[in-house]
């Protein structure tokens, strides 16, 4: 201590120059008026303000915030850290939407929903009835056609035939 | 100060007018630049009352704004680092007729006005050269006259700590200026 009262002395008196920096003559004369200027405008915006009193009040975040504006390489890792996470969200979310079914369907499924076709028409009231339709509706042609002849009718009594080529020989 | 937490300009207003003297020279020794320290202390003060109710007293209003100036002006720094451009508040007319500052400066040079003007460049230099932690405590102890214990409030830390940086940046200030300290 007794270096600090004496060999700084000179050095307290040089710093002493300092206390007569002034600024512009009536600088203070307008300062508080200008300050509350930006105030009534509002030029930070309410949610400026927010997050000014969101920083504030999470000391943890404002040092955060603090650390990635002060150091542009600690902003990069976050930034590529937070890109590598979304993409591996995007990529596991979109791997767990994949249905657990085969695209197409085996034979026997096949000729199950082909069965089920087939009786579904068949016994549709209206295919079987077909005057029912007529009586329903009053505005369809369809359903005005003449009841001998439904539309649908025969499509159950339609068969797969055989067919067979014979090709002229000497080719 | 109820009625400025409640939004009251012109309550606010008078805060403004108490403390702006203060914070503005603070930020200014800090930058060693008017328009930075005009910015920055409106800034603060805006800052201030926006952040105004989450001030729960526990320190004085006075200790409170100042941390805000000094966050705020350190985190300019770091950001600004290396473009300092200075832009020198004037030396008043008291300090032409400052002993202390005559009997430094009247064996190196007889034009008083230059050298006095070439001192306060010279000067503002140094403190550029000193750390922002250092050259807080030498801005607020040996130019602002403020105590240990309120420096240790304003920087939330102890006031062993504040010692042992005032000294330290007192060390590199007397080496820095060793041409105009005897």
């Amino acid at each position: 201590m007794r270096q600090d009262t004496q060999d700084f002395k000179q050095l307290r008196r040089l710093l002493a120059i300092k206390r007569h920096e002034q600024p512009p003559p009536g600088y203070f004369r307008d300062f508080s008026q200008q300050v509350i200027i930006r105030i009534q405008a509002g030029e930070s915006g309410e949610q400026a303000a927010f997050v000014e009193r969101l920083l504030w009040e999470a000391p943890w975040l404002k040092r955060f915030w603090e650390a990635l504006e002060a150091k542009p390489i600690l902003a990069g890792v976050v930034g590529v850290a937070l890109c590598g996470l979304l993409i591996t969200g995007m990529v596991y979310s979109d791997r767990a939407e994949v249905p657990q079914v085969a695209l197409l369907p085996t034979p026997d499924q096949m000729a199950a929903v082909s069965a089920q076709t087939t009786n579904a028409v068949a016994d549709h009231p209206l295919l079987a009835r077909p005057g029912a339709l007529a009586q329903d509706s009053s505005t369809s042609p369809l359903a005005a056609m003449p009841a001998e002849a439904p539309i649908l009718g025969d499509i159950t009594k339609l068969r797969a035939q055989p067919v067979s080529f014979t090709f002229p020989s000497g080719n | 100060m109820k009625r400025a937490r409640r939004g009251d300009l012109t309550a606010y207003d008078e805060l403004v007018r108490r403390y702006q003297e203060r914070i503005y020279a603070t930020i200014y020794h800090m930058t060693s630049n008017h328009e930075d320290a005009n910015d920055l202390a409106q800034e603060t003060f805006i800052k201030a009352f926006q952040v105004l109710r989450s001030f729960r007293g526990g320190s004085s209003f006075y200790t409170w704004v100042y941390r805000i100036a000094v966050n705020k002006t350190i985190n300019f720094l770091k950001q600004r680092k290396n473009k300092a451009q200075m832009s020198l508040d004037d030396l008043d007319f008291n300090a032409e007729h400052n002993p202390d500052l005559v009997a430094l400066i009247s064996e190196k040079t007889p034009r008083r006005e230059a050298s006095l003007s070439e001192l306060q460049e010279k000067l503002n230099a140094a403190m550029q050269k000193l750390s922002e932690s250092h050259r807080l405590v030498v801005t607020l102890h040996d130019v602002q006259g403020l105590s240990h214990e309120e420096i240790a409030k304003i920087m939330n830390s102890n006031i062993g700590t504040v010692r042992s940086r005032l000294f330290y940046a007192r060390q590199q200030l007397q080496a820095l200026l060793a041409d105009y300290l005897g």
